[in-house]
């Protein structure tokens, strides 16, 4: 009995200064948006005006799409995820649209021109694109059902689109 | 940070060695096999003790009762107000900013209430200002701000900033509760 007393407290005691390693690692690092990591959360207005927390998306796998009015390719992106939403959404896909326009009605006007169906979220003050490190439009960003970072895409083309479907298919079927 | 503590901690009770030398034992007998579920159990059990125990240890060093304020947000009823966002100054400086979604505000209006914001202050005078914006009575733009002076004294001090109805007047109303 005794033994076995000593033992468990051993135990807690490697716990205890593991969860302290733990501690000072997870304060030392800070909030990263890399392969692997969880996902920061973050809240946004839409253009439609609701609110949008992204931690609400826990258990759905969730594409966030950076964009702005002035990207070239992210009207294309915007319409390939669309077509995404429109067939994954029913087992399980969210995509949120995050854009970096100064003005939302640029990006509700090109969202509106493109059939967007899924939320246009606004980040005017660049806060999460900075956090996700979306310094090159587009950014396509998967996150799994545990909230955790599992691909980032640029533009893409037809090979990088194949590769994109494979990420998003095993995704959905964990 | 949390989050990422208890993730760390469930994948150690999960790879913890012994354990583990113990699972990767061919056709263990069930004797022996339930005796490893319960030990499995038992570590689990003391990871989220140890959590719960952390948690609070880090709370306490973080925030010592002495200097400790807390705010928090309530609603009652909430038929005059839909809340979008609160933001919170303390002595003029912004020290919190929050967005609701509809969730969170369906659970405000059903009683639940949200810390917004913890933090140290030194003892003395402050000044609190919350700004609440959202939609008011006919789904039109409402902003409204609430300014409370609070005497910090030596124990832990926490502020409730109240939305209620006021059905006379058909407005909301901006209610701040010192608790102490």
């Amino acid at each position: 009995m005794g033994e076995v007393m000593e033992t468990r407290h051993r135990r807690r005691g490697v716990l205890a200064r593991a969860a302290l390693a733990g501690i000072l690692a997870a304060s030392c690092l800070g909030a990263s948006a890399t392969e692997g990591s969880a996902a920061p959360d973050f809240a946004l207005s839409s253009t439609a005006g609701a609110n949008y927390r992204l931690s609400e998306y826990r258990g759905e796998v969730v594409a966030l799409v950076f964009w702005a009015s002035w990207c070239g390719d992210c009207r294309r992106e915007l319409e390939r995820f669309e077509r995404l939403r429109r067939t994954y959404g029913s087992v399980g896909l969210t995509v949120l649209g995050v854009n970096l326009d100064k003005e939302p009605q640029q990006a509700a006007a090109l969202a509106g021109a493109a059939g967007i169906g899924f939320p246009v979220l606004i980040d005017a003050g660049k806060d999460v694109s900075r956090t996700y490190h979306a310094d090159d439009l587009p950014l396509i960003v998967l996150i799994d059902r545990h909230g955790a970072i599992r691909a980032r895409h640029r533009a893409l083309d037809e090979r990088d689109e194949r590769g994109l479907l494979v990420d998003l298919r095993d995704l959905i079927d964990e | 940070m949390k989050s990422a503590l208890i993730s760390f901690l469930a994948a150690l009770a999960v790879s913890f060695p012994a354990l583990a030398d113990e699972a990767a034992a061919p056709a263990a007998p069930s004797e022996e096999r339930s005796a490893l579920d319960a030990e499995v159990q038992a570590l689990r059990r003391e990871v989220v003790d140890l959590n719960r125990d952390l948690f609070m240890l880090e709370e306490d060093l973080l925030f010592p009762a002495s200097t400790q304020v807390a705010v928090f947000v309530s609603m009652d009823v909430g038929s005059f107000f839909a809340l979008d966002s609160v933001q919170l100054k303390v002595d003029d400086k912004e020290v919190a900013n929050y967005l609701y979604t509809e969730r969170e505000q369906q659970a405000l209006v059903r009683g639940g209430v949200q810390r917004l914001w913890l933090g140290n202050l030194k003892a003395g005078e402050h000044e609190v200002t919350a700004f609440f914006t959202g939609q008011g009575p006919h789904a039109r733009d409402y902003k409204r701000g609430t300014t409370l002076k609070v005497e910090k004294g030596v124990g832990a001090k926490y502020v409730e900033l109240r939305i209620s109805d006021k059905v006379a007047q058909l407005q909301p109303e901006f209610v701040v509760k010192v608790w102490e």
